[in-house]
């Protein structure tokens, strides 16, 4: 008997273990409130008080709804969403890049199919740029919201040229000789950081767009063509490219971060970076009208198109395991419509993707400028992270890296990219 | 009768439930993992046996990782065990006796602050325009010794290092001091009767007696190299290139970077095995627990 009691003892403690460890996630979602959770990937000022805002403003229209927000930076957010979208518990709403980025989770199953919505509702999808879909549009099935847009253009302290008597270049060879007499000066002509090695793969998907004709790009970048192999010659040419402008970059590039790099030039300390249009909205404040803004220069012999522009939107997709697909598209809808759009400039100088949001009254004559940039160019290529598979971008970072250090030859980098290239599995 | 063989098992039973749970059942189902292919966020695995093993080992980046933790073993040895029993018995000698407990809080400090923090905070060290590190060499008129020290593919890995040291060798230091406090007085009397200088009653008096803690500290030291991820994260990623990659950021990369987590599985079981070699050839070594 006693034995009995014991071994039903041990069983009841054994069981309570396991419940422990299982039952807690399954609580707080009542029967009339509905909880959304929200991930995103600014955890810093001021767009986490943007979001919070917002938030708070869309529960106060919509007592039934209550959001979650969640939210970590840049590259922990590209690591921590695919685990999470693995899990059985994702975000029901997320914020994902556009291209190659979003068609991974569209294709693993794990995005809800947003198309009926967008047509449904056409008095709001309408007033979305519609290009700005495409990037998130796979076998004609939208998955995501353009919510911001975004260019990489190069950014210029008017004062330091002034005083050195140069003028902003517009070619490739021009840059080269711009640069070459600034540092002549002991000023830093170009200021980079790549310790975290995105900022590598802006300059490479320009470049690329520049050097390689379109049709091989078009090839290459797709994960479902089978003979995209990265061979053409082009793609050597560009990172040689890249390499020329590496003598004018600030000291020790591989160990410090793009922030340093941002904080250099809008100290004064270096003439020229190359940024995201939206950060305009970071540096105006500190170099005022002594900022200006001038396209990627176009490369001679380059085989690409010269009036392309490395640009993409920024969007909100919703997890396909969401309960509650119709409130959480709700909130999106709140999010990108036009009051919320302009205000979004202002407060957190991103470019909506919704039209006729930068307009004299919220944006300064250079983001207008800076918009009109993307608006004008002939093609825009996406984010070369986000536009191609993740193993290609691996190869290219690391190797780029290097090259950097004088350990690698812009040959070997290729090598290195066309044997990830060949390696992958072809869908 | 039963009943009194079935309590120590009652009194063990939620230890085991713990550790079978959260240890055991992990390192089972992460080898079962390794040889299948497959990505975090879709349900399909595919069974493809030895692969990932074969892959690995034909990757030259693991053999550069794989290097890059044994300088770590080494140099964590040589300098966090060594130098920790040198401080150690430094600080336990009568002469420095009063003012001990001070440089005993000093060198213990680091050990108490976040990696994180000290990892952040030695970027600013390392920085290579105004960094205090090349500051110093440049006021020294030492210019030529400045470099980008975690940029450079050649002195990543090294900068790197040197941060753990600096932090760990304190720790290592306290349990010295442990056990050279534990060493009967009667010993070095009787030594310094037969006339045994200080060298001499370190090597032949303190160097015996803390035999065992020499062990524990090395199997700290040395697991603690093969399993390091914290410092080479934050400090480099990695970088530049692969130079400064470890076992730990190759997992981590592989697994949440690349997608690829059945890689990564086999990338965490050569580490579960170098780590088990290590701690059983240096229980064979030391033979612990037995007196000789």
């Amino acid at each position: 008997m006693k034995r009995l009691l014991l071994i039903g003892m041990i069983t009841a403690m054994m069981l309570s273990f396991m419940a422990g460890c299982t039952s807690s996630s399954s609580s707080g979602s009542n029967d009339d409130t509905v909880v959304l959770r929200f991930f995103h990937r600014w955890p810093t000022e001021p767009k986490k008080q943007y979001f919070e805002d917002a938030v708070r403003e869309f529960e106060k229209s919509h007592p039934n709804i209550k959001i979650q927000t969640e939210a970590v930076l840049n590259d922990s957010y590209k690591d921590k969403i695919r685990v999470l979208l693995g899990s059985d518990n994702p975000p029901d709403v997320y914020f994902s890049w556009s291209g190659e980025f979003a068609y991974n989770f569209a294709r693993a199953g794990q995005a809800y199919d947003l198309t009926k919505f967008v047509n449904d509702d056409k008095k709001w999808s309408d007033q979305i740029i519609s290009s700005q879909f495409k990037p998130f549009t796979l076998d004609g099935k939208i998955y995501g919201i353009p919510w911001s847009t975004d260019g990489k253009a190069f950014f210029y302290n008017k004062k330091i040229f002034k005083d050195l008597g140069l003028k902003a270049p517009t070619t490739w060879d021009e840059l080269l000789s711009v640069s070459k007499e600034i540092k002549k000066k002991g000023i830093t002509p170009v200021a980079f950081g790549s310790k975290a090695p995105w900022t590598i793969s802006h300059y490479i998907g320009s470049l690329n767009a520049q050097m390689v004709p379109e049709d091989v790009i078009e090839k290459d970048y797709n994960l479902k063509n089978s003979d995209g192999e990265f061979t053409n010659p082009g793609y050597v040419k560009a990172l040689e490219k890249f390499k020329e402008l590496e003598p004018y970059f600030n000291k020790g590039v591989n160990s410090v971060d793009h922030e340093y790099a941002r904080q250099l030039f809008n100290s004064g300390k270096a003439a020229m970076g190359y940024f995201q249009l939206a950060e305009i909205g970071m540096i105006e404040p500190s170099l005022k009208k002594n900022l200006g803004v001038f396209n990627t220069p176009g490369i001679q012999g380059g085989e690409g198109n010269p009036n392309s522009i490395t640009a993409a939107p920024e969007g909100i997709m919703i997890s396909s395991k969401t309960k509650h697909p119709k409130e959480a598209m709700e909130f999106i809808k709140f999010l990108t419509s036009k009051k919320k759009g302009t205000e979004q400039l202002t407060k957190v100088s991103e470019y909506s993707a919704v039209k006729g949001t930068t307009n004299e009254k919220n944006a300064s004559k250079l983001q207008q400028d800076a918009i009109n940039l993307i608006v004008n160019a002939d093609k825009t290529y996406l984010w070369f992270d986000t536009a191609v598979d993740i193993k290609i971008v691996d190869a290219y970072l690391k190797g780029s890296q290097l090259m950097l250090n004088g350990k690698k030859t812009p040959k070997e980098v290729m090598a290195d990219v066309q044997k990830a290239a060949s390696g992958l599995q072809k869908k | 009768m039963p009943i009194r063989k079935l309590v120590p098992y009652l009194y063990l039973a939620p230890c085991i439930v713990m550790m079978g749970l959260f240890v055991y059942y992990p390192i089972v189902e992460n080898f079962r993992f390794s040889f299948y292919d497959f990505s975090a966020f879709s349900p399909d695995k595919a069974f493809v046996g030895f692969t990932n093993f074969s892959n690995l080992f034909q990757d030259p980046v693991f053999y550069t990782a794989l290097k890059n933790n044994v300088w770590y073993a080494v140099i964590s040895i040589v300098c966090q065990v060594f130098g920790g029993l040198i401080l150690a018995a430094i600080l336990e000698d009568p002469i420095t006796r009063f003012i001990s407990s001070f440089f005993r809080t000093v060198f213990f400090l680091p050990v108490v602050i976040s990696v994180t923090v000290i990892a952040l905070l030695f970027t600013f060290v390392y920085e290579p325009n105004m960094g205090i590190l090349n500051s110093f060499l440049h006021g020294l008129g030492l210019d030529s010794w400045t470099r980008e020290w975690l940029g450079d593919s050649e002195t990543a890995i090294f900068a790197v290092i040197a941060v753990s040291q600096w932090q760990s060798i304190g720790y290592i230091m306290m349990l010295f001091i442990v056990a050279i406090q534990a060493i009967p007085k009667e010993i070095y009397e009787a030594a310094e009767m037969d006339g045994a200088g200080k060298i001499r009653r370190f090597l032949s008096v303190t160097v015996p007696q803390v035999k065992e803690m020499f062990f524990v500290a090395s199997l700290i030291t040395l697991t603690g190299a093969f399993t390091v991820f914290n410092e080479p994260y934050i400090l480099t990623g990695g970088g530049p290139g692969n130079a400064s990659e470890v076992l730990g950021t190759l997992l981590y990369n592989s697994a949440f970077a690349k997608d690829q987590m059945g890689y990564a599985s086999a990338i965490a079981t050569v580490i579960l095995v170098l780590t088990l070699l290590v701690s059983l050839v240096q229980m064979k070594l030391f033979r612990t627990g037995k007196d000789d």
